[in-house]
């Protein structure tokens, strides 16, 4: 099933969520009302689910992982030390629980060699609604991120749903922000280095089709 | 492809929409995890003695071993290898006896533990 699609390109920054509606629902459930737990779930059920689908591009999975996360997050919330967001602690819970979770069961890697061959083939009939090419390229770009190395892969996924912020990003994974910086910029670069023949090839491939 | 095209297709990623019962699931998950009995915890007060006790015999241990290095080197090598020979027919009965008294000691513990009576 295609999933329903929602821009979330500044996701992080654009939930106007005030710190004290979740350490008011902490408190809540840490007193033992377990409703409180409800708010916090509505509200970050979608980044959380998001990060997940960037983590592993599989629906279902990202649900099931996002569950996980949040399961955890009810566990430990008397662990969450208020000096930081509660969202910080709660993304960095998440981000933590992914990356355990795909290096047990690894998501299905395509070699950046092969994506050309995956990105000519419609998902989609919408994809072929205009745009064709932008689209194509962009899908590309994305799925080259994602047969990156995982360390590098990792830092920018994180990044870029971040909207860019290095520290949270940083934060979100447990790395200084050296390594953090030393990481985005080694990725970026081989992304750079394999991505123009990548594009000829599905340049090519589209003027057959 | 520069570093700001990059920056620009990555950050415009299109997201999914949590499907609708996802909240209903994880509260569901959440109520179970909270209706389960809390975990036993680790006996550590019951658990003292024992620990204790373990921690002499591996001292002990240590000492017997400690002497048996420095005695044998009071030998010559000959000496010391008919030494450490005859050693052990000596020891060997009492070390199984006694292997075999904890053993029996800490499975009555950990049964009587396991079936809540105490």
């Amino acid at each position: 099933m295609q999933p329903s699609r929602i821009q979330i390109g500044r996701t992080v920054k654009d939930v106007s969520v005030s710190a004290s509606q979740d350490q008011a629902d902490v408190e809540k459930v840490l007193a033992g009302d377990i409703s409180g737990f409800d708010g916090i779930v509505r509200r970050w059920q979608s980044p959380l689910i998001n990060l997940a689908y960037r983590f592993c591009r599989d629906r279902g999975r990202a649900e099931e992982m996002a569950q996980e996360a949040f399961l955890r997050a009810y566990r430990a919330l008397n662990q969450w030390r208020k000096d930081a967001a509660f969202s910080t602690w709660l993304f960095a819970l998440a981000t933590n629980l992914y990356r355990s979770e795909l290096r047990r069961i690894p998501a299905k890697m395509v070699a950046l060699e092969d994506i050309a061959e995956h990105i000519s083939e419609p998902r989609d009939s919408r994809d072929w609604d205009g745009g064709l090419e932008d689209r194509s390229r962009d899908d590309a770009i994305r799925r080259a991120v994602f047969a990156l190395p995982a360390k590098y892969r990792e830092v920018l996924v994180v990044f870029y749903f971040h909207g860019r912020d290095v520290t949270a990003t940083a934060q979100s994974l447990s790395l200084p922000e050296g390594t953090v910086k030393a990481r985005l910029s080694r990725g970026r670069e081989i992304l750079r280095r394999k991505l123009p023949q990548l594009l000829i090839t599905l340049r090519w491939r589209e003027k057959e089709a | 492809m520069t570093h700001d095209d990059l920056d620009r297709v990555l950050s415009h990623e299109e997201g999914i929409l949590p499907s609708s019962s996802f909240a209903t699931s994880v509260m569901d998950a959440v109520r179970q995890e909270a209706a389960a009995p809390t975990p036993i915890r680790f006996p550590w007060m019951r658990a003292l003695p024992g620990l204790v006790a373990t921690g002499l015999a591996f001292a002990w241990a240590f000492l017997i071993l400690f002497k048996m290095t420095r005695a044998a080197a009071q030998f010559s090598a000959t000496e010391a290898r008919v030494l450490a020979l005859s050693l052990p027919t000596d020891i060997q009965p009492t070390w199984i006896t006694l292997a075999v008294l904890v053993t029996a000691a800490s499975l009555a513990v950990s049964v009587r533990f396991a079936s809540g009576r105490s």
